[in-house]
């Protein structure tokens, strides 16, 4: 086994065959999202065709600015999506998610590559991947968690208002939905790790399957990026939350939402 | 001395209110169009709006100078909005106690306030499917459990009939006297606020 069998272009043309299911089905529910699929679809082809381009050459000249610069722009897309995902936000709370999504992430990428891969963070082949995983994942994560957090905020706006006219602080009130939004954002995360291995082989361990790694050591890695993931999530979403419900209200305790 | 007085206030240049003095004990009605501003009163009042323009002095200090916190456990607001947490009525008192870090009443004090509030219903009966009136008694019964000092209501006959209301209005006056507290009230009830109030203050007229 070395490498996974490599697919030719006029076999691999065929797997879009398959999509013409997936429009017969939408027509017949008469669900009108057949040009998304099609713009979907090709924007999926393009942009992995130029991200199989860009990484064959940065694998072919590992320099750590090219790391550096593919890590800094991972974080910057992921930071960008859920701030304008979540539009409402003052100033200081988009800052601090800003923030919290770049310290966990950054964090727990340099954990994994430099002490559990024991690679250097600049060697392209580990650090872009697993960063890819691991900060998607955070992102992921903070959107839900700030959405919920959110959305909590705003649909019990009266229980808010009766307790800080009744003199309660405004950190006790807030704290709660704080809380149940973090455990919002982590059980997805959680729920994969219990079903994992049994309903689904992860994407990450089938990939390394296909490449010939033996299943022991592709293991290894799943439990590992799961660990991450998991990490990277709660850190990042108790950092956005825990630090920007505190921009919520003012020094005279008045809320500004 | 004044327990409340208001000076040259005006919220974000475009509500204007006129000077008013009001005493220790005394029962205020706030009258006006909606929209006039008598809830952004209460809410100046209760420091929960930021006080920009003017002055409101509570005790003759400015509530600027007042830990927000310390005031409003003071000068309590039950707000239109009126929220009850899932469970008994028990447990509501419970919550909000918890929630202001203070020592929950004895059932006992329990009941006599919900008497006060004209609620008959056991201290172990669940909130859930309260109407809207009820809730706002209830609301109301927690409000005095907190023993203001001053007591500001939004509306607190709106979701009642006129028999009802009255003999809400005519327990909290007697409460009100017997503690010697204070309330502001917010009223569209002409005949309630003829009935009960002592000093009328009209909102939104006489802008400068």
């Amino acid at each position: 086994m070395s490498g996974a069998a490599s697919i030719s272009l006029v076999r691999f043309i065929i797997i879009y065959l398959l999509l013409l299911i997936v429009i017969a089905i939408m027509k017949k529910s008469k669900i009108n999202q057949t040009k998304l699929l099609l713009v979907a679809s090709i924007r999926m082809t393009l942009q992995l065709i130029i991200a199989g381009f860009i990484l064959t050459y940065i694998f072919e000249h590992p320099h750590p600015v090219f790391t550096v610069l593919y890590l800094a722009s991972m974080i910057t897309f992921a930071i960008h999506r859920v701030l304008s995902r979540n539009k409402e936000l003052n100033t200081s709370f988009k800052i601090v998610i800003g923030f919290s999504l770049a310290f966990s992430g950054l964090g727990i990428v340099a954990y994994f590559v430099m002490a559990v891969v024991n690679q250097s963070i600049f060697y392209p082949q580990y650090t872009i991947p697993l960063s890819g995983m691991i900060i998607g994942n955070a992102m992921t994560g903070v959107n839900l968690g700030v959405k919920t957090f959110l959305e909590s905020i705003s649909a019990e706006k009266p229980r808010i208002e009766a307790l800080i006219n009744f003199g309660a602080k405004p950190k006790d009130i807030l704290l709660p939905f704080v809380n149940q939004s973090l455990e919002t954002a982590l059980l997805p995360t959680l729920n994969n790790m219990v079903g994992m291995g049994i309903v689904s082989l992860p994407g990450m361990m089938t990939g390394q399957i296909l490449s010939g790694t033996i299943p022991t050591t592709a293991i290894l890695y799943q439990i590992s990026i799961m660990i991450a993931i998991c990490t990277v999530v709660c850190l990042s979403v108790f950092g956005s939350l825990y630090l920007g419900y505190r921009t919520l209200y003012n020094e005279r305790n008045q809320f500004l939402f | 001395m004044h327990i409340l007085s208001i000076k040259s206030l005006n919220f974000k240049n475009k509500i204007f209110y006129k000077d008013v003095n009001i005493e220790k004990g005394q029962i205020v009605f706030l009258r006006g169009a909606s929209g006039s501003g008598k809830s952004t009163l209460l809410r100046l009042i209760n420091a929960t709006l930021p006080l920009e323009e003017g002055t409101i002095l509570y005790n003759n200090k400015d509530i600027r100078e007042i830990d927000t916190i310390t005031l409003r456990r003071e000068i309590i607001l039950a707000g239109q909005s009126v929220y009850l947490f899932p469970g008994t009525i028990k447990d509501n008192f419970k919550r909000y106690h918890e929630y202001r870090e203070s020592q929950v009443p004895s059932d006992e004090v329990i009941r006599s306030l919900l008497d006060t509030s004209c609620i008959d219903f056991d201290i172990d009966t669940v909130c859930n499917n309260f109407s809207g009136g009820e809730r706002q008694r209830v609301f109301i019964s927690i409000a005095l459990s907190f023993k203001p000092r001053v007591l500001l209501l939004d509306e607190p006959t709106s979701a009642l009939d006129n028999a009802t209301a009255d003999r809400l209005m005519s327990n909290l006056v007697t409460h009100c006297k017997q503690n010697y507290m204070t309330m502001i009230i917010v009223s569209h009830d002409q005949t309630i606020t003829e009935k009960y109030a002592e000093v009328t203050i009209d909102i939104g007229e006489g802008v400068k």
